[in-house]
């Protein structure tokens, strides 16, 4: 208990939000995992999206999110 | 009417070369009656069935198609459905801690509409838009704010049209795999990073049956509101009485709560918009196969009514021309 609460002002500093820490947090959980529970896992946090931000009622270049190696 | 109609495109497509004889008397005929472009070629005496006999079977392939992207879409909504309706454990507690807040007034909105990226699929995507926007004139006002993070290729294409002004993010691609939480997470940190708030809500299609879904609003505060909001009373005063380990204080939990509570709700938005999507194609698709079978039945109707109308026109000519002879 006393780590994670050690942490929180240094991920939060950093310009993390929760949901990123957690997800670095579940990350190394699943990579802990043995065989063939851990590709099962895997399979689980594929990432793949596409993002475009709007600016003055136009779209900017879509940037796509992917973690899948093509 | 289908007759007129069918009469009008045999006529103008008929072939010439199947036609041996020309017998000027019923082209002379017809030219008095029809328009020069529209003009039968020469001995045509019966409609050609060809274009009837065509349209049936592009009518056919229809309805295949039909067919099975209603099988489809019927194989993907049982595994959706079982993941949407284990996603809703995500969502629940957070609404029995802090509770649903849909009527807070807020200066800056965020309306995060959820749409899908493929069409064909009834009416949830314009249901999900025409909520976002309602939902955005009553919290646009004087000093307020508010502006859109699209989900979706379909909502996307249909806010540009109105109010491509206050689009702040478009997400699109996101089904390319099936939605997993890790994927949304990874969303959720960019919009936060992205976009200042003092609300979310959350616009998404709930799956309620395969043929019922509705419209939903779900509604995350900022950490600074949610705390005004804790302080004012009612369900979120509720939090004091909680017993926070740790050195954290509560504005830290209340942000770190109200993060992770955005990327559940938009979790579970994801797969509930997933699985409306999957149930209304798959009744879009059941009445369109539904349809071309009516079509289809009319067209064959009409087909062999022509073919038979000819057939005996030609009977009484043969059976007329003998009698003559005869007599």
């Amino acid at each position: 208990m006393s780590a994670t609460t050690a942490a929180v002002p240094f991920w939060r500093a950093a310009g993390m939000t929760y949901i990123g820490y957690s997800n670095i947090c579940a990350a190394l959980v699943r990579s802990c995992l043995k065989e063939p529970f851990k590709s099962e896992a895997a399979s689980r946090e594929k990432v793949h999206f596409s993002v475009a931000k709007w600016a003055d009622g136009k779209q900017e270049k879509p940037t796509v999110r992917t973690d899948s190696d093509e | 009417m289908a007759m007129a109609a069918l009469r009008r495109e045999g006529r103008r497509l008929l072939l010439s070369p199947t036609v041996p004889i020309p017998s000027p008397a019923a082209a002379a005929a017809r030219s008095s009656v029809v328009s020069p472009p529209e003009m039968a070629p020469l001995g045509a005496r019966f409609v050609s069935t060809q274009i009837v006999r065509n349209r049936m079977k592009t009518v056919k392939n229809i309805q295949k198609i039909t067919k099975a992207m209603k099988m489809v879409a019927a194989s993907k909504l049982r595994a959706v459905q079982t993941r949407t309706e284990n996603s809703r454990g995500l969502w629940q507690p957070f609404t029995a801690l802090l509770g649903d807040a849909p009527s807070v007034d807020v200066k800056k909105n965020v309306i995060v509409t959820i749409t899908s990226d493929k069409g064909l699929c009834g009416g949830i995507n314009s249901t999900s838009v025409k909520v976002s926007r309602a939902l955005h004139k009553l919290t646009s006002g004087p000093e307020k704010e508010s502006t859109y993070v699209v989900l979706g290729e379909k909502g996307k294409v249909q806010l540009v049209r109105d109010s491509k002004k206050s689009i702040e993010m478009t997400i699109t691609e996101l089904q390319k795999n099936p939605i997993n939480y890790t994927q949304i997470a990874v969303l959720a940190d960019d919009i936060l990073k992205n976009v200042e708030y003092d609300a979310l809500r959350v616009i998404f299609n709930k799956f309620q049956s395969v043929i019922s879904f509705k419209p939903t609003v779900a509604t995350i505060l900022s950490p600074e509101v949610a705390e005004k909001e804790s302080e004012a009373g009612g369900k979120m005063g509720d939090l004091d009485s909680y017993e926070i380990e740790g050195g954290e204080t509560k504005a830290e939990i209340l942000q770190n709560l109200s993060e992770f509570q955005f990327s559940c709700v938009l979790y579970n938005g994801a797969l509930e918009n997933a699985c409306s999507e999957l149930g209304a194609r798959m009744s879009a698709m059941d009445s369109s196969s539904r349809n071309a079978g009516d079509m289809l039945d009319r067209l064959t109707l009409t087909y062999n009514r022509t073919r038979q109308a000819s057939i005996t026109t030609e009977l009484i000519e043969i059976i007329s021309g003998a009698s003559a002879l005869e007599g």
